[in-house]
């Protein structure tokens, strides 16, 4: 879902007559956590399934790098956008911090992704995903929107998704399109006077 | 009526507020059980929230004035007519908590009493519905009535609550205020954009009853397409009343939309009851800058000083504008006399000590302006006499010695001392042609001179008055310059054709004295100072009052020396004899209120000079 928004946010930055000479002008403080959260989450993906110790860790270590992408975000959210990326993590942190680091998905939700994922869900064997049931708490926070046709990928998302998007989108927007009158500005206009 | 006179308080608004809030607030909570809602319902709930969102962020503009409509009550409506009253005021929730969030610089309480006055309006409209025999779950065209009647609540409980709070908001009496929105025409306006808003939410509720959400997210980029669109026509006809608005040269606005604005606020002061000023600025010697720096730099210096003003007076309270030539002139809204004195004589200050090339050649070798402000008071009869007090103003200021900024007042408006003779000095060294054409003439202007001067002192008028009486009778006659000297000297009784010429020496004399600007006051004592006070004089017949008051004061001096002394054409009277002629006179030819004070005056001064020679 994060892939299709920006995906989306790029092309419309496009079509709008932008230019991806704006990301040069991208300023961000302590950038490099990015990439290495990427990096962390991914060996954690590809290791929970042979080193069991990680595996029994792995909610844990999910929460430990929400909570660090999180401080990331608030250092930079003078960023237009980043505050509503904010808001859309944390609506998600939120929700898997009180379900113990999983993320509820409905399972009505989720009926046209096929039996095996329900059973998976169900068994509450599926990465960081579980069914929501009555103890779920907050379950409106979790996994319920399902997208499908006329949407050409059919998945199940959570509104902290959705609002994590409105947030890259507006970012992506504005580098690509603003940047452009940020460096106008810099000419003086009454020149030759 | 009591009433009338009951005035408003800020305790009558924060009343209002409270009762409303919690009036909404308590309703809302009665009504609604946030958690009892299915998982599946969230989503729409989201959704509606997105798409309310989505609509109070795109705005439909309406051209001309701001105008905006927001489509979000068809949202609430198609709501209440497909999921009932929970989820809707799920939706109301939550969409104001994010609206809150996002808007978090307006006021707490402007957010809650908005928040309970849809929620007000939500529930009655629901219960009427469902009184009225509607059912949820779409549109029911045979009982097509039941929703007519909940949009109707949904419009009159939303204009009712807006309404009552712009008059408990405002100050003044209720009789006043209720003039006031009826005149704002908050019902007129609203009605349009209401009945497209609430005909829409039925277009809603059909689509959203065939398609849930490919419905809602049809109609609503719709919306947003439709918006985009208006607010280019907003953009496009901004765009080209900007153009007709304003001055080409400086980007400020013109002459005629400063008058607009002006007549607008007069029309507006009675309901706002705001101080205003008018400042009129003129840029200090700027015909010896052209001179000597050529038109074209000349343009550059107003497109400059024009850049300067827009910077450095930049408010939502002024409106500037190029009101002539070199002139600029400032509204200030909310604004009296003397902050406005502050602000530009700071003003003036900042532009002493701006350089600009070329000003080396000026007297002061500064840019620098002289300025006039006048503001409203009560009596002020129109926009144009703002202006001509500015004017006036800004003739002292100049008169100061320029680079000076004055606010106008009865008592620095009329001439100094010095500027006084000179004017005199100017009208005597025309009359001196007198002296070869026409020496009786001359000595009659000089003779009602002094008769007005003795006369001005006796009537005690003001010191501008009193200046322009005696200016007007050192010059009344002027216009018989043009009258050939054969008439004019001619012994015995004029023919009907050189009398037409003899009365035609009002107009001449106003012709002359209107191609000098400094004289432009003493045209009334010149052209009316034949008028009768039964109306049958020349050159209108004016009655009455409709002279003014100094052209009639001139007649009498004027009549009297006519009367006393030698012409060619007709026996002297003695003082005595035209004293009576005078008597007889008042009321026909004369307004006799100042026939009395004036023989007084021959009187004592005539006494004064026979006791003299008789010394």
């Amino acid at each position: 879902m994060v892939y299709d928004g920006i995906i989306l946010s790029l092309l419309i930055g496009f079509f709008r007559g932008g230019s991806l000479k704006g990301l040069a002008y991208m300023k961000l403080k302590w950038g490099w956590l990015f990439p290495l959260l990427l990096g962390i989450e991914i060996c954690i993906f590809l290791l929970q399934n042979k080193l069991s110790v990680i595996a029994s860790l792995s909610n844990y270590l999910f929460i430990a790098i929400y909570i660090v992408g999180l401080a990331f975000l608030w250092l930079n959210r003078h960023n237009q956008g980043f505050m509503i990326i904010f808001i859309g993590v944390l609506l998600n942190f939120i929700v898997m911090a009180l379900n113990g680091g999983r993320m509820p998905v409905s399972i009505e939700a989720s009926q046209f992704l096929g039996l095996e994922y329900i059973d998976a869900l169900k068994a509450g064997t599926y990465g960081k995903h579980m069914a929501i049931d009555n103890s779920t708490l907050l379950p409106f926070l979790g996994d319920i929107i399902p997208l499908s046709a006329p949407y050409p990928k059919e998945q199940v998302i959570s509104i902290g998704d959705v609002v994590m998007n409105v947030g890259a989108f507006i970012f992506i927007q504005h580098l690509m399109l603003d940047y452009k009158n940020d460096k106008s500005s810099l000419q003086t206009v009454n020149e030759g006077r | 009526m009591y009433l009338n006179r009951y005035p408003f308080s800020k305790h009558y608004k924060k009343l209002y507020i409270a009762v409303i809030s919690i009036l909404g607030l308590g309703l809302f909570i009665l009504e609604n059980s946030f958690y009892a809602q299915p998982l599946e319902d969230w989503v729409l709930i989201y959704m509606l929230s997105g798409a309310i969102l989505l609509l109070n962020h795109f705005l439909v503009y309406l051209p001309p004035k701001d105008n905006t409509f927001s489509m979000d009550s068809a949202i609430y409506l198609a709501c209440i007519f497909l999921y009932g009253l929970d989820l809707t005021l799920d939706v109301l929730f939550l969409n104001n908590l994010i609206y809150a969030l996002y808007k978090n610089k307006i006021v707490w309480w402007k957010h809650l009493f908005n928040f309970s006055m849809y929620s007000l309006m939500i529930i009655s409209s629901y219960y009427s519905f469902i009184v009225f025999g509607g059912e949820i779950g779409g549109v029911n065209t045979h009982n097509i009535f039941s929703h007519l009647i909940s949009l109707i609540v949904y419009l009159t409980l939303n204009i009712t609550l807006m309404s009552l709070f712009f008059i408990f908001s405002s100050p003044g009496t209720l009789f006043n205020v209720f003039k006031g929105v009826l005149k704002i025409g908050i019902l007129k306006e609203s009605f349009v954009s209401y009945s497209v808003t609430l005909l829409l939410s039925l277009v809603l509720t059909i689509l959203m009853t065939e398609e849930k959400y490919f419905g809602l997210f049809l109609f609503t980029i719709l919306v947003v397409l439709i918006s985009f669109a208006f607010s280019k026509f907003l953009y496009l006809y901004q765009d080209v009343s900007e153009k007709a608005n304003k001055d080409y040269l400086t980007g400020l606005y013109n002459h005629g939309f400063f008058k607009n604005v002006l007549d607008e606020q007069f029309s507006k002061w009675s309901k706002l009851k705001e101080p205003f000023c008018v400042a009129l600025l003129d840029l200090d010697d700027f015909k010896k800058y052209n001179d000597s720096n050529g038109h074209l730099q000349g343009d550059e210096l107003l497109k400059f000083f024009g850049e300067f003003l827009k910077t450095e007076m930049e408010s939502e309270k002024y409106v500037l504008a190029r009101y002539g030539g070199e002139e600029f002139a400032a509204f200030m809204k909310n604004t009296t006399k003397d902050e406005a004195y502050v602000v530009l004589d700071r003003l003036r200050k900042k532009v002493n000590d701006t350089y600009f090339a070329g000003v080396e050649n000026l007297p002061y070798r500064c840019l620098s302006f002289s300025c006039g402000i006048a503001e409203y008071e009560k009596g002020t009869y129109d926009a144009g006499e703002l202006i001509h007090k500015a004017d006036k103003a800004l003739y002292y200021a100049k008169a100061q010695g320029k680079n000076n900024v004055q606010v106008y007042d009865e008592k620095n408006v009329c001439f100094d001392a010095m500027q006084f003779k000179e004017e005199l000095d100017a009208i005597e060294q025309q009359l001196k042609i007198f002296l070869s054409k026409d020496v009786y003439t001359y000595r009659h202007s000089k003779r009602v001179f002094k008769y007005a001067i003795e006369f001005s002192e006796k009537l005690q008028l003001g010191e501008h008055e009193k200046q322009t009486l005696i200016l007007g009778a050192l010059v009344h006659d002027i216009g018989k310059l043009e009258v050939p000297r054969d008439i004019i000297n001619k012994e015995g009784k004029l023919e009907p054709h050189e009398w037409e010429i003899i009365k035609k020496h009002v107009t001449w004399g106003k012709e002359i004295l209107a191609a000098d600007k400094r004289f432009e006051e003493l045209i009334p004592l010149v052209e009316l100072h034949h008028e009768r006070y039964d109306g049958k004089g020349y050159p209108y017949g004016l009655k009455g009052e409709e002279i003014p008051k100094l052209a009639r004061i001139l007649c009498i001096i004027d009549s009297f020396d006519a009367m006393t002394t030698e012409r060619p054409y007709q026996r002297t009277k003695t003082f005595e004899e035209a004293i009576e002629e005078l008597r007889r006179c008042a009321g026909k030819q004369f307004d006799p209120t100042f026939v009395e004070p004036f023989i007084d005056m021959i009187k004592t001064n005539n006494l004064k000079r026979q006791r003299l020679f008789a010394n």
